[in-house]
């Protein structure tokens, strides 16, 4: 690629234009979930088409979790608000949330904060 | 004429440029505002740094395809070098024009060279030191991003992601936690094992893949996950690990390295990129033809990417 053909990428007026152009794809991120968080697994095996589905329900202090959940086939469980970590546990997961996530997590009833053990 | 992309711990001149370049990003405002960028609330004007933090939001939450929930749009498949180089290459284009200094090149950190360190001196790197990136800290409390909460124009995260990964409005200091949930930095050995491979890329095109791609990325080998890339992210983070990650400018100094890492691989391997474009629709946006997600520029490919010479260049690709 030459610098010519990426030109118009570094003037202001450019950026500004493109960021309303696309910004319809990032709003869309914005919709919330709403229910379940459902993992599809699929795999063949000797000719057989595998899929398992794993529904999780996540709830901290009782407000529910809603982000994007996945398990890959090895069976580790991720999360993309945390998007460079997998987890053997999901409760090793919620955990690791709350470290990360301050601002969405008060100090749990009984006055636990954040990194303690329960 | 290209660039010449320098160690940030070698090139004082560098080092400088880039802190005073993001600076004047995170101080310009062209326009759009968070009602944009779908964020409830009073409408903010959004500055032109963290409008690349949202593109990388925007790419992290485009699932690829969107019937599936791993792989997306800029990581967990083959795309992620790519991408991540279209967006440095937008960031540096960005740079050039706000220092008005068409020769500055971004700096990269050379996390592996650190990773040689004992496990006690790997925070005591002088890339955390006062004249670099700073140090730890909720907020970090030393160096050109320490938290001022006089300081209205100081460096301030003002758009983070939420818990259920969604994009918000704030406005605090930026947050680095080192070391708590792996113990080290990459070593150099690992980056040499995954130089050692010679496919870009391997089925299922995910983080179960085999390929150097997913080796870089830090998701194989399993005993050491998470690697490379995935591990500095951890190692450093606070605010390195939601999607909203490059609200760090050390973010920037991770990709450039893995970037010069990727650099390094292509000089001895070939085909330099897969799948092709006879992949099947699933692999829409990582194949070598297919547009990528871009907010801020037209879309580049991948194969765009595999040739950026008249861009930059790399002040040395011993990487190991």
């Amino acid at each position: 690629m030459k610098r010519s053909e990426f030109a118009q990428a570094s003037t202001p007026e450019s950026l500004a234009e493109h960021v309303r152009r696309n910004a319809p794809a990032l709003q869309q991120t914005q919709h919330p979930h709403g229910e379940a968080l459902e993992s599809v697994r699929e795999a063949t095996y000797r000719g057989h088409y595998i899929v398992v589905r794993t529904s999780y329900h996540i709830e901290v202090d009782g407000v529910p979790v809603e982000g994007h959940l996945g398990v890959t086939n090895d069976g580790q469980v991720h999360y993309h608000a945390v998007p460079n970590l997998s987890f053997a546990s999901a409760i090793d997961l919620v955990k690791q949330l709350i470290d990360t996530f301050p601002e969405d997590f008060q100090p749990g009833p009984g006055g636990h904060e954040h990194g303690e053990e329960t | 004429m290209a660039v010449v992309r320098r160690n940030i711990l070698d090139d004082s001149t560098a080092r400088q440029n880039y802190i005073q370049g993001v600076k004047l990003l995170k101080q310009e405002f062209l326009g759009p505002t968070t009602s944009d960028l779908g964020i409830a609330g009073s409408p903010r004007q959004v500055s032109t740094y963290d409008l690349i933090v949202a593109w990388h939001h925007l790419a992290m939450f485009t699932f690829t395809p969107p019937t599936q929930e791993d792989r997306n749009a800029a990581h967990r498949g083959p795309v992620f070098l790519p991408w991540h180089r279209f967006m440095l290459l937008l960031l540096e284009l960005q740079l050039q024009r706000v220092l008005d200094d068409e020769d500055f090149g971004l700096p990269y950190w050379d996390w592996a060279a650190d990773g040689e360190r004992s496990p006690d001196q790997q925070a005591k790197s002088p890339v955390w030191g006062e004249q670099c990136m700073g140090g730890q800290g909720n907020p970090i409390a030393t160096g050109p991003f320490a938290f001022n909460p006089a300081d209205p124009n100081g460096w301030r995260v003002r758009v983070d992601a939420n818990v259920n990964g969604r994009l918000r409005a704030t406005d605090r200091g930026l947050r680095r936690a080192f070391a708590q949930s792996v113990p080290t930095l990459p070593n150099k050995d690992q980056v040499a094992t995954a130089l050692d491979l010679d496919t870009y890329d391997t089925p299922p095109w995910s983080t179960a893949s085999s390929g150097f791609r997913n080796q870089v990325e830090g998701w194989i080998p399993a005993n050491i996950a998470p690697g490379l890339h995935n591990r500095v992210h951890v190692w450093v983070g606070g605010d390195m690990l939601p999607s909203s990650s490059p609200n760090d400018p050390v973010f920037y100094l991770n990709h450039c390295n893995e970037d010069r890492i990727w650099a390094a691989w292509l000089q001895d391997n070939d085909p330099p990129y897969v799948p092709d474009q006879t992949a099947p629709d699933e692999l829409l946006g990582h194949r070598i033809d297919d547009a990528m997600n871009a907010l801020l520029s037209d879309a580049v490919t991948p194969r765009q990417m595999l040739d950026v010479d008249d861009f930059y260049n790399y002040d040395t690709l011993v990487v190991s």
